[in-house]
């Protein structure tokens, strides 16, 4: 494969854009780069915009709900839930005031019913809320060194950043036009935002990965590498060979103390062998068919509890990408 | 035949509920073809199987008409000549539209309906109206009475048993208050309250209004307009698929995987089922690490002499210069590394295990990892017989 220079730090950015298909661990990933960047000394505001609250789970050691506004739950580190409905009522309050008014509407079930049928206003409400974040500044600099958002599942995931684009091909002027080509600006601009898209080494996440990374490239938005999320080590080195084979051929009724009988162990081999062929194909599939390097992170067999947990994916998220299959 | 396979197939319906990525659709094949094995027709009806496993069901052409997988293919896989598998693949959109096709009142209010703006989101609109629509189909197909038993895969959902309750929302979002204001202003208009909250409505809507593109207060009026004339229609099939879902004729299989994140899913769908009074037939955990036969994983490192012990008869069973020392260590790690695995997949399971077999006749298979990714009938086929095997030691 032909080298390319080394993407830019992956924290450099303002704004990173975790995304991917539901189950391969975005929230994890969100959470993880929010704890190495914590770490870095930076102040970091990760969002949550989906209904399943696990960050305060994986960040925090007693967890409480996230809500609206932002609150602080570590040193250097706030976490918010973007909720379209209260992001609007800040917008239209922001914009219009009669606050009353517009809280006693908002909380009307009928309305929320119909406000659910709206296309694209939750995505955008919720972009705008992030871009309003990015600006927050205290005594002149940012208030946020870097904000991390758990996006939607793909599928949904891309709509979400097209929403600005289309909304401006239907808003010519006004405030709304005005604020919308705020959103579009910082989501394109590639110095301050990066989308990163969370794949397995599975089948269908893979598939998924490759057409939301075509679909990103389209929208022209920041991307420059792939984290690959599970993936499994070498159950043994290669100098060995085929390791189950040659168990197999000791005999099967040999004493060997409190390991289990050869076929046994050869068996255990080919389980993690086929896993981790698997996650080599699927990875090779991922680097081939979007051209991105990949940042690999490890399975963890007890999966991710907590703090400890993501501290450990942190470890691995800041690594350079892998360019190359050897 | 068998009575615990009888048992599971006694059902007209098999309805197959879990989170995303759990291979509910795998399951929910394997579980159509096994019922074929018994001489039954049995009928699979995937929601979005992965490419090469639509392809193994013969699924990559077709649409949402039933189609049957050739005879030698499955007699080679022990269906007999009595049994047969069809499968079909739902599309959503298309099953919505036939929702509305069949029960608008005239051709100009389906028209309406269909090219209205709105409806185009309307399965955002009320989560779970698609996988509500889904469950149309099923009764549609379940009216043919063209097979013996029907699998279904539901569609992955954040919250994958919206499908239940669907119907009645869309009934109560039709009902309610805002609605009739919305759509008859001149109705309510008496009412000083009911006025300033019309007005409040209508201003915030405006505004959202330049958010969501034009005319969205326009379209909404128009397409709940349309949509009343067939509220009583919709209210009546509701009231029938509700009634099939909840009667002997349809059970529900739980698919969970082995993560966490999983079982704790699976606890929480396992709580909704009970509450909505359905037959959970059972628990499929798929994907599970088990041990190769019947001992216990063991615990901890390898004792040193033991891995000394296997280099010395692998290099007995290897031509000399193979790295017999460092193949026995590497044996050694890989058993305590399934070892942990295995052991790790059964905690997470236990609690899971004990709530579902505390229900009482319900089975219980825990269907082992496969070494290759499941796509081709054998596999499906062979998980089928996996479950089947299961379900017969329980009953």
């Amino acid at each position: 494969m032909p080298t390319r220079a080394e993407p830019p730090p992956l924290l450099s950015r303002r704004l990173v854009l975790v995304t991917g298909k539901g189950g391969t661990g975005k929230t994890t990933l969100a959470a993880a780069l929010a704890q190495a960047a914590v770490a870095q000394g930076k102040r970091v505001l990760v969002a949550e915009l989906g209904r399943d609250a696990a960050l305060p789970r994986l960040l925090e050691r007693t967890p409480r709900p996230l809500g609206y506004p932002e609150r602080q739950i570590a040193p250097g580190l706030f976490a918010i839930h973007i909720d379209p409905f209260e992001a609007l009522a800040e917008y239209i309050g922001l914009e219009i005031g009669l606050p009353g008014l517009v809280r006693r509407v908002l909380a009307n079930r009928g309305f929320r019913q119909l406000m659910e049928a709206a296309p694209g206003w939750r995505d955008l409400i919720a972009l705008g809320k992030v871009w309003h974040l990015e600006q927050m500044r205290e005594a002149g600099a940012p208030r946020f060194d870097l904000l991390v958002v758990d996006a939607p599942a793909t599928g949904h995931g891309v709509t979400f950043l097209d929403v600005p684009r289309v909304v401006m091909s239907a808003v010519r002027a006004g405030p709304l036009r005005h604020h919308t080509e705020q959103v579009e600006a910082l989501l394109l601009d590639p110095r301050r935002t990066l989308v990163l898209p969370v794949a397995l080494a599975e089948e269908l996440p893979t598939r998924e990965t490759i057409s939301l990374v075509e679909r990103v490239r389209q929208l022209g938005l920041p991307i420059d590498r792939l984290v690959v999320n599970g993936l499994r080590p070498r159950p043994a080195p290669e100098e060995v060979g085929d390791l189950a084979a040659w168990l197999e051929r000791v005999p099967d009724d040999l004493a060997l103390g409190a390991l289990p009988r050869p076929s046994r162990m050869a068996a255990c081999v080919r389980a993690l062998e086929a896993r981790h062929a698997l996650c080599q194909r699927y990875t090779r599939e991922l680097l081939e068919r979007t051209g991105l390097p990949i940042v690999a992170l490890p399975y963890l067999v007890e999966g991710i509890r907590g703090e400890a947990d993501v501290a450990v994916l942190a470890r691995h998220v800041l690594a350079s990408p892998i360019e190359a299959w050897r | 035949m068998s009575e615990g396979m009888d048992r599971l197939f006694a059902r007209r319906i098999l309805v197959c509920v879990g989170c995303g990525g759990v291979g509910k659709t795998t399951i929910a094949a394997s579980l159509a073809l096994a019922a074929a094995r018994t001489g039954r027709r049995a009928l699979v009806i995937t929601i979005d199987p992965a490419r090469r496993l639509a392809n193994a069901l013969g699924l990559a052409a077709l649409g949402d008409e039933p189609s049957p997988l050739p005879r030698d293919q499955l007699a080679a896989l022990g269906v007999p000549p009595s049994g047969s598998l069809h499968a079909s693949m739902l599309d959503q959109k298309r099953t919505f539209d036939g929702l509305v096709e069949r029960l608008a009142s005239d051709p100009a209010t389906r028209r309406r309906i269909l090219a209205n703006p709105i409806y185009q989101h309307v399965s955002d609109a009320l989560a779970g109206s698609v996988e509500y629509s889904a469950m149309e189909r099923v009764y549609e197909l379940y009216e043919r009475r063209d097979q013996d038993l029907i699998v279904v895969d539901t569609p992955p959902a954040q919250h994958a048993l919206d499908f239940l309750e669907a119907p009645q929302r869309l009934l109560e979002f039709l009902d309610s208050r805002l609605v009739h204001l919305l759509i008859h202003p001149a109705f309510s208009a008496g009412r000083l309250g009911a006025r300033w909250f019309q007005r409040g409505t209508r201003l915030v809507l405006r505004l959202i209004e330049q958010v969501s593109g034009v005319g969205f207060l326009e379209d909404v009026s128009e397409f709940l307009l349309a949509f009343e004339g067939m509220a009583p229609g919709f209210r009546q099939r509701a009231e029938r698929v509700r009634a099939l879902l909840r009667s002997r004729e349809t059970g529900f299989v739980l698919v969970a995987g082995p993560e966490q994140e999983s079982v704790t899913q699976a606890l929480a769908f396992l709580a909704r089922l009970e509450g909505f009074g359905v037959d959970l037939q059972g628990l499929v955990a798929n994907r599970v690490r088990l041990w190769p036969d019947e001992s216990l994983p063991p615990r901890g490192d390898a004792r040193p002499e033991d891995v000394a012990a296997l280099a010395r008869a692998l290099a007995a069973a290897a031509p000399p210069g193979r790295p017999a020392s460092q193949a026995a260590e590497a044996a050694a790690q890989c058993v305590a590394g399934y070892a942990a695995l295995v052991r790790r997949d059964e905690r997470a399971l236990g609690a899971l295990r004990e709530r579902v077999v505390a229900g009482g006749q319900r089975f219980w298979c825990a269907v082992p990892e496969l070494s290759q990714d499941v796509c081709d009938l054998e596999s499906l086929s062979r998980i089928g017989a996996f479950i089947a095997a299961r379900a017969e030691e329980m009953a």
